[in-house]
């Protein structure tokens, strides 16, 4: 109970509370804007978090996020446009919505369904996190191998890509989290007598390049969106009482789903949108009414994909693991802060997780408000041409990345993954798995190496304990499963021929 | 910069037997068997094997599928910048150039003219007037300084144009 009014009082500090709201603001915009994803919005906001306190840091990260998340849906309603990734599984469905005159139903579906899958996922949080904190106190470095190693097997599943091409960025990713001298033998691996590479590659400066920089190219070349009409909207909650009562079973699902999918290391919120929204109309009793502008796949993405994003929190904190991209830049702010992701953070710094919890609830109820003021301001901010969002943007990055060390060739680092991650992604190599490998893998090598010292370089203890044996199936399926489903896909055709 | 899997698949490649070479030659661990090299030999394994899948065009069903899936979101993806004149795609570069730009100007210039600079040139290569890239330069820089360098005590070099802050 101390622990819970020593949170109280952590969070409502004046300091934390800015925080929350003006990155609740920024968050709004950089998610509204076409492009500007939930990833990028924390990432630039990193540099700013060396400035705050731990919890006001933390505070800001979510806040930031969960607002992106949700106002990626604006551009996605009304101008086909997903703003996030996230929000691309729902898009037609909610623009066939605008287009029927029911904006405001599309619109009002994300706000309120995001706050609530947003609650749900904390839920999960608190009661999953400490119940998993246990388990993992008994965790060795095989364990801790496999789940990472879970982790990015996982990052290439939900790619939506050529897994052959994800597994190969993971693999970029690993290679370069090598370069530098931080590893068991203590010698500059693959810094070719550049001193700048000997302390390693940053993870926030590449996150920086792959996310922002290379948006800011892809721009560039290509044509400028169409302006938004502008548009009255009416009451936008009206009709979502009426939705939850409707389609409760629905929403629970996403929930459910968004839930799972959050707490797999490496898969976050842009699958649970795709995997519920699919799920959605498979389950449905009215699956021809999906694409004509249906609210339930809606209901059920949006429920899906904010509550991933809380769960996704539970392996960070845990193992220092990242659920997703974004809780990838939120374990970097944690070790800087001193809040260094294991499962003592639970016992030692309760008051901080509590303290965690709460602001994702604030954040999520002061999503409602802040949401409906965002969807009406909407038409204004979608016509700030891309001519002034643009250079700033490059320019914030310019100076973000160098905040970062006071270096400058953390700057030269965003210009180089800029170019990386533009030609990566226009030739189907997914970037979130490189960044992954990349922020995962010191880890990955330290748990690796360190298990085959104790082990006297046998494999075979791998996969004796039970906990390690599980999560290597686990990962040997994750790894087979794109095989499987490529036979499978062969054998079929060939059985309906058959058939016939 | 779209190129065929065979060439990105043989580059996949390549690196890989960089990194197993490169780490093949690191010294090992006085007295222990798994030393630096283990990993990146590793990697460098898994990457070769998934560049020669790649450059065979094993997996590109699913990518086939995943553009499909999009396709119906997004409408049909934009391939103008393939068909557009060389000097079009060419602008591709003015990002990452604008940051090199700023690495060797900043300590000469200051952080105020660099960045301006740097707004104005991406603004009017974004299609801005001149009315608007010039007011947008002078403004966001002083605003950016403002806020980098007053509240957030980021260390930017003053140079030529020294702020009153």
């Amino acid at each position: 109970m101390n622990e819970l009014i020593e949170a109280l009082r952590l969070v409502l500090a004046p300091d934390v509370l800015i925080a929350i709201l003006l990155s609740s603001i920024y968050g709004l915009v950089i998610g509204s804007l076409p492009g500007l994803s939930a990833t990028m919005a924390t990432a630039l906001l990193v540099p700013v978090t060396f400035y705050l306190s731990p919890i006001a840091a933390v505070a800001s990260i979510i806040a930031a996020s969960a607002m992106a998340i949700f106002s990626g849906d604006i551009p996605g309603c009304l101008l086909r446009i997903p703003g996030t990734p996230a929000s691309a599984a729902y898009t037609d469905e909610a623009y066939a919505l605008t287009r029927k005159g029911q904006a405001e139903i599309a619109l009002g579906a994300g706000l309120w369904f995001s706050a609530l899958g947003g609650i749900a996922g904390t839920i999960s949080l608190v009661v999953m996190a400490p119940a998993l904190a246990e388990l993992a106190l008994n965790f060795s470095t095989f364990e801790y191998f496999w789940l990472a190693f879970l982790g990015l097997m996982c990052a290439t599943l939900v790619a939506r890509s050529s897994p052959v091409k994800a597994i190969a960025s993971m693999l970029l990713g690993l290679f370069i989290a090598c370069i530098g001298m931080e590893n068991p033998g203590g010698v500059p691996r693959f810094t070719f007598g550049i001193t700048e590479l000997l302390g390693g590659i940053e993870p926030i400066p590449v996150l920086v390049g792959v996310f922002a920089v290379s948006e800011v190219i892809r721009a560039m070349v290509s044509p400028e969106p169409p302006p938004l009409p502008h548009r009255r909207f009416g009451s936008i909650l009206a009709g979502q009482l009426h939705l939850t009562r409707k389609y409760w079973r629905q929403m629970t699902r996403g929930n459910l789903v968004g839930i799972i999918i959050g707490v797999l290391p490496g898969a976050g919120a842009d699958m649970a949108a795709w995997v519920s929204y699919a799920m959605s109309k498979r389950f449905s009793k009215e699956p021809k009414k999906f694409g004509t502008g249906h609210p339930e796949g809606l209901v059920e993405a949006g429920a899906s994909n904010n509550a991933s994003l809380a769960s996704g929190w539970v392996p960070s904190l845990l193992f220092g693991i990242p659920g997703d991209t974004i809780t990838a830049i939120a374990i970097g702010v944690l070790y800087m802060k001193g809040l260094n992701p294991g499962p003592t953070l639970f016992t030692e710094r309760a008051s901080s997780m509590y303290a965690l919890y709460i602001i994702f609830i604030l954040a999520n109820i002061l999503m409602i408000p802040l949401g409906i003021v965002m969807i009406r301001v909407a038409s204004s901010v979608l016509r700030a041409p891309r001519a002034t969002v643009m250079p700033v943007i490059l320019v914030c990055c310019a100076v973000g990345a160098f905040a970062t060390g006071n270096n400058l060739f953390a700057v030269v680092l965003v210009a180089t993954f800029g170019v990386v991650g533009y030609v990566m992604e226009r030739n189907g190599y997914p970037v979130a798995a490189m960044v992954l490998g990349i922020v995962m893998g010191t880890m990955v090598e330290q748990s690796f190496v360190t298990s085959l010292i104790k082990s006297d370089g046998s494999l075979l203890p791998f996969f004796e304990r039970p906990v390690s044996a599980v999560l290597a199936a686990m990962t040997i399926a994750a790894l087979l499963w794109p095989v499987f489903i490529w036979s499978w896909k062969r054998i079929r055709p060939r059985h309906q021929e058959q058939a016939l | 910069m779209h190129l065929s899997d065979r060439i990105t698949g043989s580059f996949v490649a390549t690196l890989g037997v960089l990194a197993a070479y490169g780490g093949s030659r690191l010294p090992p661990v006085p007295g222990q068997d798994i030393g630096p090299s283990a990993f990146p030999i590793l990697i460098g394994v898994g990457l070769i094997l998934c560049g020669l899948l790649i450059a065979a065009g094993i997996g590109h069903s699913f990518e086939e599928e995943a553009e499909a899936d999009l396709a119906v979101v997004e409408g049909p993806p934009e391939y103008a910048s393939t068909k557009a004149p060389l000097t079009y795609r060419l602008r591709a570069l003015l990002p990452p150039g604008l940051l090199l730009f700023y690495v060797v100007a900043v300590d000469r210039l200051g952080f105020v003219p660099t960045a301006a600079i740097m707004i104005f040139i991406a603004s009017v290569a974004f299609g801005a007037k001149l009315r608007v890239a010039l007011p947008l330069a002078a403004l966001a820089s002083v605003a950016i300084h403002l806020i980098f360098y007053k509240l957030l005590r980021v260390p930017l070099p003053a140079g030529l144009l020294p702020m009153p802050w």
